[in-house]
């Protein structure tokens, strides 16, 4: 194991005192016609997004190839309940989601996680012992800071917004790359709201237990939210080189060209 | 497989599980989870240990839940899912353990049906023999590098003597056998013991016999499942996050107690002789409220039988046509010679309740009472075992520290500063978050710098 990993945290004082309320959760998911015998896949999205994002290619793509495919909305997000509550929900609720939706699943799953959502799954990583983890253009673990401040060297108006409180930019321009204008607005349009606090908790730095999960890191030079040198980070504390897509833009799993991305990681995925 | 004696089959490299309960389960899995070899024995025929309500040791009743509420209690792995109750009934629990052994992948690793009836060091301990009993009749011994014992401690009951129990004509039970209310309906009935079970019988009782007597040695304080709409459980976790002190918080319980279920005397029970948190906390919402109906009357301890009825320590005296005795189980280890587990008075020394000082191969995972859940501790435990073995495997100079620890610090106690009532029940009673932080101690240890 590679350094920046600290001891096992045992002691969850607020998670016992304070469990996350009950909410409705969206899975959606596409199954193999029969049995295949491999892993099933657990897409987690990432800011602003729902499990919409996967249905939308990747799901019956999977399925196609002999994996039962499952997308959870985090709460607040899609088809989950909790919209009210989404100006108070934290990163915990979102792992506590995660770890929900693994405990209805017939096996240990791989974990796929884009954006935030790969931020989410290393934290689940750490508590729950997966087949395989795959983060794409991952949120970083070590702060958000390098990926802010180039937003606010970008987009200094829209910066400002998310600093207040206001959704992360999930504009076609900062998407995606090769996706016609109109495929673009309408995947877009389909984006919501953030919680506030779990994007400001995106800023700050964190540590994990040991993880023990084998780990595979998916990125772009083109990314407009997560900065390259972020995504070559998270690999190196994995101690594994990034698999990177030129031309394609931070929805790897949206943007023309995504079908190479899905193909890449389910190969990986295949030798676990 | 290597013969190395008559019928002993060789397992080199693997491990020995006792026991599919809650803590089995999770020994198993810890196991494998690390790569580890791993065979598990299980007496009945599914998973559950004494959740399995069907099983012939299993001690459940029909109406049982828990008495902790989910989120300390459940595996931290494997929650349980956001639509059981507060307080999951067995059912629930028994499904949960059902999903978490298939969701692993552990019953291919699994001997159902098979009773350990031996566990014999090879060499001093260098290697253990399992002999263990299954359908095809005739016992089978494998040698193992190890074993995990976790056979768990509420099934060989606690029987007490009485003076002219052997004359008293009517029906007697100890509530091991108890599964429902039907032994119960339209009869005189006296539930002995102010446990869980007794509280729990003695509402049953109220529900459905034709009188209920409850008879207790002591007083104790009952707690009621809920405080302002949370668990209490949950409750009494903020009150530790927090860090408030012990005497603050034995003040604010006695605070809740009063508004919630009022005065002890009130209701006609004992005055408990003891500090809050020196017994097994007993968590009932419904004694109190069946108190305050007359439909269970409060007694203290039996004097003796009589052909009729019973004679209580005041003076009065009861006539009944059921006594369920609701006192409890004791540990035991029948398949293991008692030095092994260090054993003085009938009692095993052990670090952390786990580890013993006579061998670094053999460990006991759940043999724990916490004022809490257990399913997490029991985790923690597994996890903790496991380190040690990857320790022994990998680092061998940490492990030799920790061995030294075990032996020097044998009878540490993680009791919050609590101070037990010394009985067969109480002296493997523990402060869970106290008890926990001591194992998450072990853990980093075990693990070391990587």
């Amino acid at each position: 194991m590679t350094g920046g990993f600290g001891p096992t945290t045992v002691m969850r004082r607020l998670d016992w005192a304070s469990p996350p309320p009950r909410v409705h959760r969206e899975v959606l998911s596409a199954l193999p016609a029969e049995p295949t015998g491999k892993p099933p896949l657990l897409f987690v999205h990432g800011v602003a997004h729902g499990a919409w994002c996967f249905a939308e290619h990747w799901l019956p793509a999977a399925a196609e190839r002999g994996f039962p495919a499952y997308a959870v909305s985090l709460r607040g997000h899609g088809g989950s309940g909790g919209a009210r509550r989404l100006g108070r929900t934290t990163m915990r609720e979102y792992v506590h989601d995660v770890l929900q939706t693994i405990a209805e699943l017939p096996s240990r799953p791989v974990l796929v996680g884009h954006s935030m959502g790969g931020l989410i799954v290393q934290l689940v990583l750490e508590r729950y012992q997966a087949k395989g983890g795959v983060l794409l253009a991952p949120a970083p673990l070590h702060g958000g800071a390098r990926a802010f401040l180039s937003l606010a060297k970008d987009r200094p108006a829209q910066a400002l917004r998310t600093a207040v409180g206001g959704t992360l930019p999930m504009t076609p321009e900062v998407l995606f790359e090769g996706l016609d204008p109109a495929e673009g607005e309408r995947l877009s349009g389909r984006t919501g709201r953030e919680s506030p606090i779990a994007q400001w908790q995106l800023l700050f730095p964190r540590t994990t237990g040991p993880i023990r999960t084998p780990v595979l890191v998916v990125g772009t030079p083109d990314d407009r939210l997560v900065p390259l040198a972020d995504v070559e980070r998270t690999a190196r504390r994995y101690g594994v080189e990034p698999l990177l897509f030129p031309g394609i833009g931070h929805d790897l799993m949206l943007d023309a060209g995504q079908d190479g991305v899905l193909a890449a990681v389910l190969d990986w995925v295949d030798t676990l | 497989m290597a013969d190395i004696g008559p019928g002993i089959e060789e397992r080199a490299g693997a491990y020995a599980v006792i026991g599919a309960g809650m803590s089995g389960l999770a020994s198993l899995k810890a196991l494998l989870e690390a790569g580890f070899d791993a065979d598990c024995y299980e007496r009945e025929s599914e998973v559950g240990g004494n959740w399995n309500i069907d099983a012939r040791n299993s001690r459940i009743y029909r109406s049982i839940h828990l008495i902790s509420s989910r989120p300390f209690t459940q595996y931290p792995d494997f929650p349980m899912p956001d639509t059981f109750a507060d307080y999951p009934s067995h059912t629930e629990v028994l499904g949960y353990f059902k999903r978490y052994a298939d969701h692993f992948g552990l019953r291919e690793h699994i001997a159902f049906d098979h009773d350990v009836l031996r566990v014999e060091p090879v060499d001093g301990g260098a290697r253990w023999d399992v002999t263990a009993e299954g359908p095809e009749g005739a016992p089978r011994t494998r040698r193992y590098d190890g074993v995990l014992i976790a056979n768990g401690h509420n099934w060989s009951p606690k029987m007490p003597a009485y003076e002219g129990l052997d004359v008293f004509s009517g029906t007697v039970l100890h509530s091991k056998d108890y599964k429902d209310s039907d032994v119960l309906r339209g009869r005189r009935v006296l539930i002995v013991g102010g446990g869980n079970t007794g509280c729990d019988l003695a509402v049953e009782g109220a529900q459905n016999a034709a009188a209920t007597y409850h008879s207790t040695r002591r007083g104790y304080y009952y707690n009621p499942k809920f405080v302002g709409g949370r668990p209490s459980d949950q409750v009494n976790d903020t009150l530790l996050m927090l860090r408030i002190p012990l005497a603050v918080r034995r003040l604010m319980y006695k605070a809740t107690l009063r508004a919630t279920v009022g005065s002890f005397d009130k209701l006609g029970l004992q005055k408990p002789d003891h500090e809050f948190g020196e017994t097994h906390p007993v968590a009932n919402s419904l004694l109190a409220y069946y108190l305050g109906h007359g439909d269970i009357q409060p007694k203290p301890e039996i004097r003796r039988f009589t052909a009729e009825g019973v004679e209580f320590t005041d003076g009065t005296s009861a006539d009944v046509d059921v006594v369920v005795f609701c006192t409890g189980y004791l540990a035991t280890f029948p398949f293991l010679a008692d030095e092994h587990l260090n054993t003085a008075d009938g009692r095993p020394r052990l670090y952390q309740n786990e580890f013993t000082p006579r061998h670094d191969n053999l460990f006991v995972v759940g043999l724990h009472q916490p004022d809490s859940g257990t399913f997490c501790l029991s985790h923690w435990q597994a996890v903790a075992a496991v380190r040690y073995l990857e320790a022994k495997r990998d680092r061998p100079e940490a492990a030799r520290a920790f061995r030294a620890q075990v032996a020097a610090e044998t009878d540490r106690q993680f009791t919050g500063g609590m101070r037990f009532t010394d009985s067969t029940r109480h002296y493997f009673e523990i402060a869970h978050q106290d008890f926990l932080a001591g194992v998450e101690q072990t853990i980093h240890q075990l693990e070391g710098a990587r």
